[in-house]
């Protein structure tokens, strides 16, 4: 492992002491209170608010400017190419993932995106594969764990990266091991050019998602956990292929299960305040 | 005569079966209906920016009442901390609640101008329940956004109401109970907790000029 990973990984590990204090469970005379812990699944929570507060401060400071400016200056269809081109980027990651879920057929439309956008897409600022027949889906390490049945594991807000859990962590660690670009960054002495794709990623992320985020924001009574809530059921869609872009003749039932974190029974709740 | 008489039968016969109440809207098309009128009225009133905010505000309001289970959604949210609330705190709730409903979602009504909601389908759940699927589609760059419905016969078969709305698998109503939990736990495990930020939060929206 290279020098600057090694001082990142202190890092992290420094922050994980200084702040390592967990949350206070609520007395356990309180069953009710008991089982809104388990559920809200953030024994972290006191370290995770601390981290989330440094993260705004970055994103205040430096991605948000950074995002407007983006969004700003740049004419749509140049940023819809960059948006192409760092989604082309991440075939062979989502690829490796699909295969390693056992489904063939959204392989296959990774595999045959890639080889159009790349060649007829140039180089992957256009995406001609999609009226091809060849949508785009994502997939990660984190959601390959999920199908094999790990479990989503606590809550976690990354520095820099935001919103997470221990599983999904795992999973950006992994994805970013197995992709060749990463190697070929690496084995080149092109660090700088991988450090790049990453800042792209950020800024073309946040700039697309710049109106959402400040509607939560300004909308939201608790921004923390309104971001733990919408995080988790957000992934517990991901893993279940969400249901439109999966086969065409209509969504299947598994995502009406209601989100992962909070099972218990709406229905009957609501019937009976009736 | 004979021919008047035939023909009151075949009137009679029909006014019967168009006007005869159903007794449980069991066309399954029915409910995707209830959502797609809802949606373009929604969409036709709240796009028009040249109304003023209050105006907005009060057709929002009026729209919401017809079609959602407001109370409902309102006391699950709570969840628990509804029993624990005095009458006069669950009757300032309720008011709170509706009014974030109304003072939130009116200025994201004006960004959905000239958008289309296309009813894809809608399936039973539970015992009650029927989730209609539906996609906000965006007319220039093709994006659409997944939009799921829980609806529930609104008694005597004569319409439905809305339970909760789900965005890309994210819930409403698990969104906003898994943040009013937090607020109440913060704030000393109390309901009159949450009714101060409440009472902020939503004044501060109200007065938002968009």
């Amino acid at each position: 492992m290279s020098r600057n990973g090694i001082a990142w990984l202190g890092i992290f590990a420094a922050t994980g002491l200084v702040l390592g204090a967990c949350a206070t469970p609520p007395p356990s005379d309180d069953p009710e209170a008991v089982a809104d812990h388990e559920r809200i699944n953030d024994p972290l929570e006191p370290a995770n608010r601390a981290i989330f507060f440094f993260n705004r401060g970055f994103d205040t400071l430096l991605l948000r400017p950074l995002a407007g400016f983006y969004g700003g200056l740049i004419p749509p269809p140049i940023r819809e190419g960059v948006h192409n081109a760092l989604a082309n980027l991440q075939a062979p990651v989502i690829l490796f993932n699909d295969l390693l879920q056992g489904e063939t057929d959204r392989a296959w439309t990774t595999a045959s995106r890639f080889a159009v956008n790349t060649t007829a897409g140039l180089g992957g600022l256009r995406d001609p594969a999609t009226g091809m027949g060849y949508p785009r889906h994502e997939e990660d390490f984190g959601q390959t764990l999920a199908t094999w049945g790990a479990d989503e594991g606590p809550y976690l807000m990354l520095p820099l990266l935001g919103p997470s859990n221990s599983r999904d962590a795992v999973g950006i660690a992994v994805d970013f091991l197995v992709d060749p670009f990463n190697w070929w960054a690496h084995s080149t002495g092109r660090r700088a050019v991988a450090y790049a794709r990453g800042a792209m990623r950020a800024v073309d992320l946040r700039a697309r998602n710049d109106a959402i985020l400040a509607d939560l924001e300004r909308s939201s009574l608790d921004h923390y956990a309104a971001l733990r809530s919408l995080y988790r059921q957000r992934r517990a869609d991901e893993i279940r292929n969400g249901g439109l872009d999966g086969p065409p003749d209509g969504p299947g039932t598994g995502r009406l299960d209601g989100p992962a974190p909070d099972p218990d029974a709406k229905v009957s709740r609501i019937t009976d305040s009736f | 005569m004979i021919i008047r008489r035939r023909f009151l039968i075949v009137f009679a016969a029909f006014a019967l079966l168009v006007v005869a109440p159903c007794p449980a809207p069991a066309n399954s098309g029915d409910e995707g209906r209830f959502i797609e009128s809802m949606a373009e009225k929604a969409i036709d009133l709240l796009t028009d920016l040249d109304r003023p905010r209050d105006e907005r505000m009060t057709i929002f309001r009026g729209i919401l009442n017809d079609h959602f289970a407001v109370e409902a959604i309102g006391r699950w949210v709570l969840g628990r901390y509804w029993n624990r609330a005095t009458p006069e705190e669950k009757a300032e709730y309720l008011a709170l609640f509706e009014d974030l409903i109304v003072v939130t979602y009116v200025d994201r009504f004006s960004e959905y101008a000239g958008e289309h909601l296309e009813i894809v389908g809608s399936e039973t759940i539970g015992e009650a329940d029927l989730m209609v699927h539906s996609l906000l589609k965006r007319p220039g760059d093709g994006q659409q956004v997944r939009v799921d419905w829980r609806v529930r016969a609104a008694g005597q078969g004569a319409s439905y109401r809305i339970y909760d709305v789900i965005v890309e698998g994210v819930s409403m109503a698990q969104t906003q109970r898994s943040e009013f939990g937090s607020v109440i736990s913060r704030e000393g495990r109390s309901v009159a907790g949450l009714l101060d930020v409440l009472r902020r939060k939503t004044s501060d929206l109200g007065k938002t000029t968009r």
